[in-house]
């Protein structure tokens, strides 16, 4: 907590009366979480439960000739066994997205093709996880293997493999040549924009297959209840969208499953999937018993989701001043043997990173190809990542070469204040978007405050790399995301008031462990008047909250928070209407904070919340309750400047991050504290993007490194020196002003790491992760030998 | 993992364990701090022998020699002050670079010895200070130089065996003696890339009397760097012998390519290191590197 919340409320009218938006206070569940009480999925312990295990394939593509599952279901224990045979066919998708999906409906519960190492080949559901294992083992399974296409590069070419050639899916844009999704979008005309530029700049990158690794891997417990509904207890981010899914799915009616979102460790998108839930619910069904399924932490790395990897050739064109003219992004992407989320993350590659240049000219296309490799998915970020690393490296590239700060050249460049993004109208969510206009903009002092705290502007000048092997350098990139999906994301929120002032909230919102339910809490607890602990939150209960599409898109503050700011209102005023009968004032004179309300006149007549209630129940005979729904037709950009200085060995390659400032412009932060937190968490998985996590193949499909002593990700002792700044303004189309943050941060790290090595040892590290190998093979490469020489004998 | 064990076995003396070991029929496995054997999961085993109760736990001079019990943990050895003045505290030194604290407060010097990985990092530093361990079985017990055991410390021949402590012989000392270990991974919780562990003794006149340099995670089995050791015999360390050393070291090396580093990586890294190494160890004596 070192930010210097560089403009925050301070200037903003009205600020100053805030007494729980804006304040830090604690998270509303926090302390069942910190005292292990029974918060998470597995917490529980339905009785009769069993434990449900997923046969994976051991072939990246076959097709299953045979498959006698008599030995598994003859085993003492097993209660039941599923192939392809025992359920119904239904394409779908796994993404949690709203209906209907843009992505391909191309997967299904169980198939007779597997289609990458680790897809589903049957399930079972024992009496124990080890009679479970067993059971797996007797099934026998016939098939025949198929050439697999690995290398997204080879997947779209004739002759290659088809992944999906089952007549039924839909949604795929060319099946016969593995294209899941094509995106071509113009602004302007790049070929005249090239014309018009005095210099041109084009480059290839590389990004990896990188895993969320959330504390908590995907879990779900399933039973039926006393009236033989399907009860779903999981760890997702989408309750709704799974109940919707999981219906379609097994072919019951949406109104016999209910789904329970309990705390959530981690989801990062991951879980923004309709992943175990589906399996699980045939298996309940199937043995009548309650199971759970859990996936160890070697399945999550390859049959959960991952990061689309992608190929990135990036142009632009600048005037000889460095304004530029025109942008080209051309990508290529894999989604892996289904389309989870294929075209949505790819379309943000393009949407959420070109505009953040004002370039009159922009141009986007993009294969995402199907390969026989483990799935990828939505992952914080959500294509942005990638597109930045490309964008700020170039840009990067760009200033050095014309001699430019890149502090200059960003600050000619970006995205301003009022500006319209056209491009984000043309790219939407698998469809026609909506225009962003940028009604908030916090980048200039996002940029000058970070600056400030890495010592740019001296240490862009001189750095004191004197002869030593360990050479520092500065890097810096900007970045944006949005703040939900325009015209699709929308939320509700109910309230109803209890007999002693409090206030029951009930959310549709899914709290994956960001905060959402505190700073719900805290945005009802403004509206209505009332101390934060007067408001008892409810989430992410099909049953019990009304709908919410979920926690993905950076949404739930700003649509789920808009909610509940509505709704808030709405029952504000009914109070405030029996208030004034039971205070004798007209309501526009009357006003409620700290759990009562008063009179704004000098009679100064109050009465408290509870004998407000006291009074709607038992004597009007009313219950103060009232609920709202929200959307918005626009999604405006959080901004965030990332700001690195790093440390290179030249004689090993090793990059050590010293010092990382990140300036996030958030709106209004409902709760800084948690917002620091969030950016702190994104930029840790940053850091691991860009130098050290990445799920590896090997040339037959199957993951190299699914565990923790070999996929690295960044620990607490790996962590540099973090300065966190918050750059508060004030969105209108926010609750309070807010616009999102956990997910803007993502993205800086790689591109300023990147660039900070090049000011620190002159080479440009195109492809992630940055390992020390890649570093020290481009040294050798760029640099002349007699300095090599001069180095080794000092 | 461990789905078919059937008894965990808790003895309170080396004969004791060594009777569960031999009425295990290769089914038993001896279980120390547990950090590689339970990551290693082997579904075979049906017993295993908690060996951390059998009185191996010690570190204690016998006549000049060091003696280190093989259920020592690797946070004991960073503690020991006996460990800490011993070659200039290297073993504390390497200690320390093992895994997280966590992993150190159960992880055992034998452990690490005994499970034979090539990227042991208390290999190299045993190797370069001579150890030899001391194995027991139901009709024997005698020691051998651990490069030798190493070499072998996973096959049958040890199978039915306790390596029940690590012997030091007095290292070279005084004013011309220094130590160094260096590691490379690539987080700070991480088995090793490359180490190195070196020692060097100086004359008088600043020629090298005695020389050991070792190196992990570059070959089958931790190794000494034999020729690169001759080669420095007798002469003034400046840039050019370390030079030729680098070179010598990246020669002797046969690295592997794994999802961690390719090989050639490995091999490069192998020369820095050793002369990160062999600098560390000159700047102590005042070398005029
Ligand atoms: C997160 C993590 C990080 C790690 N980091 C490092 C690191 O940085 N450097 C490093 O070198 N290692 C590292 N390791 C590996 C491991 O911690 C060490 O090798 C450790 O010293 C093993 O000791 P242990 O007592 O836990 O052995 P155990 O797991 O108990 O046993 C290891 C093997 O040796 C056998 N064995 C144990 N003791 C004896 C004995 N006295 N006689 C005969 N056989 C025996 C066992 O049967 C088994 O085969 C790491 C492990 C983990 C989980």
């Amino acid at each position: 907590m070192n930010g210097d919340r560089a403009g925050q409320s301070r200037d903003r009218q009205g600020a100053v009366s805030r007494l729980v938006v804006g304040r830090n206070v604690r998270k509303v569940d926090g302390v069942k979480l910190v005292t292990g009480g029974a918060a998470f999925t597995d917490d529980v312990h339905i009785p009769g439960m069993l434990h449900g295990k997923i046969l994976p394939s051991p072939h990246a593509h076959a097709r299953i000739r045979r498959i006698d599952t008599s030995k598994a279901k003859a085993l003492a224990g097993v209660h039941a066994v599923l192939t392809y045979k025992d359920v119904p066919r239904v394409p779908h998708t796994t993404a949690g997205q709203a209906w209907p999906e843009p992505s391909p409906h191309d997967t299904y519960l169980l198939d007779s093709k597997v289609r990458f190492v680790g897809d589903r080949v049957a399930a079972v559901a024992a009496e124990s996880r080890a009679i479970a294992e067993r059971a797996l083992k007797l099934i026998e399974v016939e098939y025949e293997i198929l050439p697999a296409v690995l290398d997204m590069e080879q997947a779209m070419a004739a002759g290659a493999p088809v992944i999906h050639d089952e007549p039924d899916s839909t949604k795929i844009y060319d099946r016969q040549r593995n294209i899941a999704g094509y995106i071509l979008r113009e602004i302007g005309s790049v070929e005249q924009g090239f014309a018009e530029a005095d210099h041109i700049f084009e480059r290839q990158y590389r990004t990896q297959r990188q895993q969320h690794c959330p504390i908590e891997p995907h879990v779900t417990i399933c039973w039926l209840d006393a009236d033989a509904r399907l009860v779903i207890r999981t760890s997702t981010q989408v309750p709704y969208h799974c109940r919707r899914q999981v219906a379609m799915i097994l072919q019951i009616p949406v109104s016999r499953v209910h789904v329970v979102k309990p705390r959530i460790g981690g989801g990062f998108g991951g879980k923004q999937e309709m992943l175990l839930e589906d399996i699980c619910g045939a298996l309940a069904l199937a043995s009548r018993r309650p199971v759970k399924i859990e996936y160890t932490r070697e399945e999550e790395f390859y049959m959960a989701r991952s990061r689309h990897p992608q190929i990135l050739r990036m142009k632009m064109g600048v005037k000889r001043d460095g304004t530029v003219v025109a942008s080209q992004l051309t990508v290529l992407a894999t989604t892996g043997a289904y389309g989870s989320h294929s075209t949505t993350v790819q379309g943000n590659t393009g949407s959420k990173v070109l505009p953040l240049y004002r370039a009159a000219h922009m141009r986007f296309e993009c294969h995402v190809v199907y390969t026989n490799a483990p799935v990828a998915g939505a992952f914080r970020g959500y294509g942005c990542p990638q597109g930045f690393f490309a964008q700020e490296t170039l840009v990067d590239e760009i200033a050095c070469e014309l001699g430019m700060d890149p502090m200059d050249f960003h600050r000619n460049n970006v995205i301003r204040l009022g500006d319209t993004d056209l491009l984000s109208a043309q790219l939407g969510e698998g469809k026609e978007g909506l225009p962003r206009l940028v009604r908030s903009c916090g980048l200039p002092q996002c940029m000058e405050s970070a600056a400030r705290a890495i010592g740019w502007t001296q240490k862009r000048k001189s750095l004191p790399n004197g002869h030593s092997h360990l050479r520092r350098g500065v890097g810096m990139a900007c970045t944006m995301q949005g703040s939900g999906i325009a015209g699709v994301d929308w939320a509700s929120a109910f309230l109803k008031m209890n007999e002693d002032g409090s206030f029951f909230l009930q959310v549709g919102a899914s709290d994956v462990g960001a905060g959402a339910d505190t700073v719900l809490s805290q945005i009802a607890a403004e509206t209505l008047g009332v101390t934060l602990d007067k408001v008892i939150i409810t989430s992410g209960d099909t049953d019990i909250t009304p709908f919410d599409v979920g926690a993905y898109a950076s949404s739930t503050t700003i649509i789920s928070g808009g909610a509940v700011k509505k709704a808030a209102a709405r029952v504000r005023s009914q109070v405030l209407e029996l208030a004034s009968k039971m205070l004798d004032a007209p309501v526009d004179q009357l006003d409620c904070a700290n759990n009562e309300i008063f009179t704004t006149c000098a009679c100064r007549k109050s009465v408290s919340m509870t004998d407000l209630a006291m009074q709607a129940m038992y004597k009007e005979k009313l219950q103060i309750m009232d609920g709202a729904s929200h959307f918005n037709t626009d999604s405006p950009p959080p901004f965030c400047a990332t700001f690195a200085e790093v440390e290179v060995d030249t004689e090993t390659g090793q990059v050590r991050v010293v010092h990382l400032a990140t300036a996030v412009d958030p709106g209004t932060a409902i709760n800084p504290m948690q917002a620091e937190g969030q950016v702190e968490g994104a930029v840790a998985q940053g850091l691991g993007y860009a130098l050290t996590e990445e799920l590896l193949l090997d040339a037959a499909g199957r993951p190299v490194n699914p565990n923790f002593l070999d996929y690295k990700m960044f620990g607490a002792q790996d962590m540099p020196k973090l300065t966190t700044i918050l750059v508060e303004t004030d969105e209108p189309l926010g609750p309070y002003g807010a616009k999102s943050i956990s997910e803007v941060p993502i993205n800086g790290p790689a591109p300023a790491i990147a660039n900070a090595i090049f000011h620190a040892v002159g080479v440009r590290i195109r492809k992630l992760p940055i390992r020390p190998e890649d570093v020290l093979r481009a040294l050798h490469a760029e640099r002349p030998a007699n300095l090599e020489e001069e180095l080794l004998t000092q | 993992m461990f789905d078919k064990v059937e008894a965990f076995y808790r003895p309170a003396n080396v004969r004791e364990a060594l009777r569960l070991l031999q009425s295990g029929k290769g089914q038993a496995r001896v279980v120390a701090g547990g950090t590689d054997v339970v990551v290693e999961g082997d579904d075979s085993v049906r017993y295993l022998i908690d060996i951390t109760h059998a009185g191996l736990s010690y570190i204690r001079r016998r006549g000049t020699a060091s003696v280190i019990g093989a259920t020592t943990t690797m946070a004991e050895l960073e503690a020991s002050d006996a460990m800490q003045a011993l070659a200039g505290g290297l073993l504390s030194r390497a200690a320390r670079w093992c895994g997280s604290a966590l992993v150190r407060n159960l992880a055992t010097l034998g452990g690490n010895m005994a499970n034979g990985s090539p990227a042991a990092d208390m290999a190299t530093p045993l190797l370069v200070l001579d150890a030899s361990v001391v194995m027991v079985n139901a009709r024997s017990r005698h020691k051998l130089p651990l490069a030798e055991y190493l070499a072998g410390a996973r096959t049958k021949r040890h199978a039915r065996s306790l390596l029940v402590e690590v012997v030091v012989p007095e290292p070279p000392n005084g004013k011309g003696c220094r130590w160094s270990f260096q590691k490379l991974g690539r987080t700070a919780v991480d088995i090793s890339l490359v180490n190195v562990a070196a020692g060097l003794q100086l004359d008088s006149r600043g020629r090298v009397k005695w020389a050991r340099i070792a190196l992990g995670a570059v070959a089958p089995a931790p190794m000494r760097a034999s020729g690169a050791e001759q080669r420095m015999k007798g002469r003034i360390l400046d840039q050019a012998l370390l030079a030729e050393i680098g070179a010598e070291v990246a020669r002797e090396v046969s690295p592997i390519s794994d999802a961690r580093a390719s090989a050639e990586y490995r091999r490069e890294i192998s020369s820095v290191l050793t002369r990160r190494a062999l600098e560390e160890c000159s700047a102590h004596v005042g070398c005029s590197l």
